[in-house]
């Protein structure tokens, strides 16, 4: 797609109405997102925060193209777009090295390159001693190094991170955050989701509060986070709800 | 639509493919040994109940079995492991924008790689048992594409209904044990049905099929082609109208699978 504008992937008036099935016949309809419109900027980290049932992952979900919206429009102007998970087709039978191959393909690699990149991901991930072993042997804890090694080298115009970077034990945790780090100011695209604001805070150019499927509030880190927790103060606190918004808002 | 690009789809579904073998087969013990120890049970199950206890002694019953135990078991298995491969694909639906049609193809593909082994084990059986290699041997290999044409039409369509109607599910195992016992594995259309009745049954495609085996393999025919040609225009439009369907649907299905 030709387009003049830097905006990497663009998002009109989208919404998504998850239908489930409550009885024979009948249906229940829940919105998930209902009118969501942003642009993300080619370079740029942004963040989306919300309470849990917000609509994240449904939002990355439409992002990805896992699905398509129900209504507005969305434009991508890149071609490939990964979803970063901690375990991409992970089969329990196969070895470590397998699995890292085969990840690699399904984030849009060839297997040349998969087999390329392969002993620098394995250092990475620190598992030089096991990576021949077939992973159902391998702890939760591997598994997920494994799984976010293989992300970070894997190249991708559009990288969608999901809460993935409380990975391993308190060494690998901070090894990871740095890696994202560089990998995120050099001119990778990144929507980072998260529920820890100091990494968002850290990490983001901008950020999008997401609310009962609607945009709330959209721009610099550090005001929208503020807002965010003002109403999560809100929401969760006790008392007189008139009273705490008088004293919020004073 | 954004999904995978055609070159990546094939580059997934080649590592998938080996990958899938390769795990399946270190689950077991015996690994690949069970590609051919299977069928080598079913036939000897065959045999005992029909050609031992029911006394079925036509000059070279066990032949005949062969020639039509192992197609048929061809395709009922793929077609069983197929109509729940896009619910089973579950993990990576949820990760990946993914063609839905990715699950079934692969699951077939997967089934054709082992039965080429039985294949090659049954031709040597075949000859163990006294058949010469004859030049109507050549019809074997379009009889084997049309089959497998008619088992991607097959499970493309039945792995498209069982995410809506799970319960479709039961039905399918039910359909298999009545084409079974529809397609004359272990006995001759000929010597069981009524002349009248007979083009009736050959316009079940498996039992077609299992009677060109035979005609080729052990009575030095040529394959009937209109009946090949047939089933492959069959095979080709429901193949075509599934694959537009799969395309139209693909979001419904990813909702329908992940939630």
């Amino acid at each position: 797609m030709k387009n003049t504008n830097e905006n990497l992937i663009e998002l009109r008036g989208v919404g998504l109405t998850y239908r489930t099935r409550s009885g024979m016949f009948r249906h229940r309809y829940i919105e998930a997102l209902s009118d969501i419109t942003f642009s993300v900027h080619k370079g740029e980290t942004l963040g989306i925060i919300g309470r849990n049932g917000c609509g994240k992952s449904t939002l990355l979900k439409i992002l990805s193209g896992i699905y398509q919206p129900d209504k507005g429009e969305i434009r991508r102007n890149c071609s490939k777009i990964s979803l970063l998970s901690l375990s991409i087709g992970f089969d329990p039978e196969l070895t470590g090295s397998q699995n890292l191959v085969l990840a690699g393909v399904l984030l849009g690699s060839s297997r040349q390159e998969a087999i390329l990149h392969h002993d620098e991901i394995v250092r990475f991930a620190e598992l030089e001693d096991f990576i021949d072993q077939p992973l159902k042997a391998y702890s939760s804890g591997m598994r997920a190094r494994l799984g976010f090694s293989v992300g970070l080298k894997m190249h991708a115009d559009l990288l969608l991170i999901d809460e993935v970077l409380a990975v391993g034990d308190v060494a690998f945790r901070h090894k990871a955050i740095v890696a994202m780090k560089n990998r995120i100011t050099s001119d990778q695209t990144v929507i980072f989701v998260s529920h820890s604001m100091q990494n968002v805070k850290e990490l983001c150019h901008r950020v999008i509060w997401l609310e009962d499927g609607i945009v709330r509030a959209c721009g610099n880190p550090q005001e929208v986070i503020e807002q965010y927790a003002d109403h999560l103060k809100l929401v969760h606190g006790v008392g007189n709800l008139a009273k705490r918004k008088a004293v919020l808002y004073a | 639509m954004y999904s995978l690009s055609s070159r990546h789809f094939r580059e997934v579904f080649i590592t998938k493919l080996v990958f899938n073998l390769k795990s399946e087969a270190s689950k077991t013990y015996l690994g690949y040994l069970w590609w051919l120890v299977e069928p080598v049970l079913y036939v000897a199950a065959l045999y005992l109940v029909f050609g031992r206890f029911l006394q079925i002694r036509t000059g070279d019953f066990i032949l005949f079995l062969v020639c039509g135990q192992i197609p048929f078991m061809w395709f009922s298995k793929s077609i069983s492991s197929s109509s729940s491969s896009i619910v089973k694909g579950k993990g990576l639906i949820s990760q990946v924008a993914i063609p839905k049609a990715f699950f079934p193809l692969l699951t077939v593909s997967q089934d054709l790689v082992k039965q080429l082994v039985v294949f090659i084990a049954m031709l040597g059986f075949v000859l163990a048992m006294g058949e010469g290699i004859t030049i109507h041997w050549l019809g074997l290999a379009p009889i084997i594409m049309v089959q497998f044409g008619l088992i991607v039409a097959v499970a493309l369509f039945v792995s498209s209904i069982v995410p809506v109607f799970p319960d479709f599910k039961f039905l399918i195992g039910t359909g298999l044990t009545i084409l079974m016992f529809g397609s004359g594995i272990f006995y001759s259309y000929e010597a069981v049905l009524l002349p009248e009745h007979r083009a009736i049954f050959l316009m079940n495609p498996m039992a077609n099929l299992i009677k060109n085996y035979r005609d080729v393999l052990m009575y030095g025919q040529f394959p009937d082609w209109s009946a090949l040609l047939a089933i492959a225009m069959f095979s080709i439009v429901l193949t075509v109208v599934m694959l537009l369907i799969f395309r139209r649907y693909d979001s419904s299905y990813a909702r329908l699978v992940i939630q």
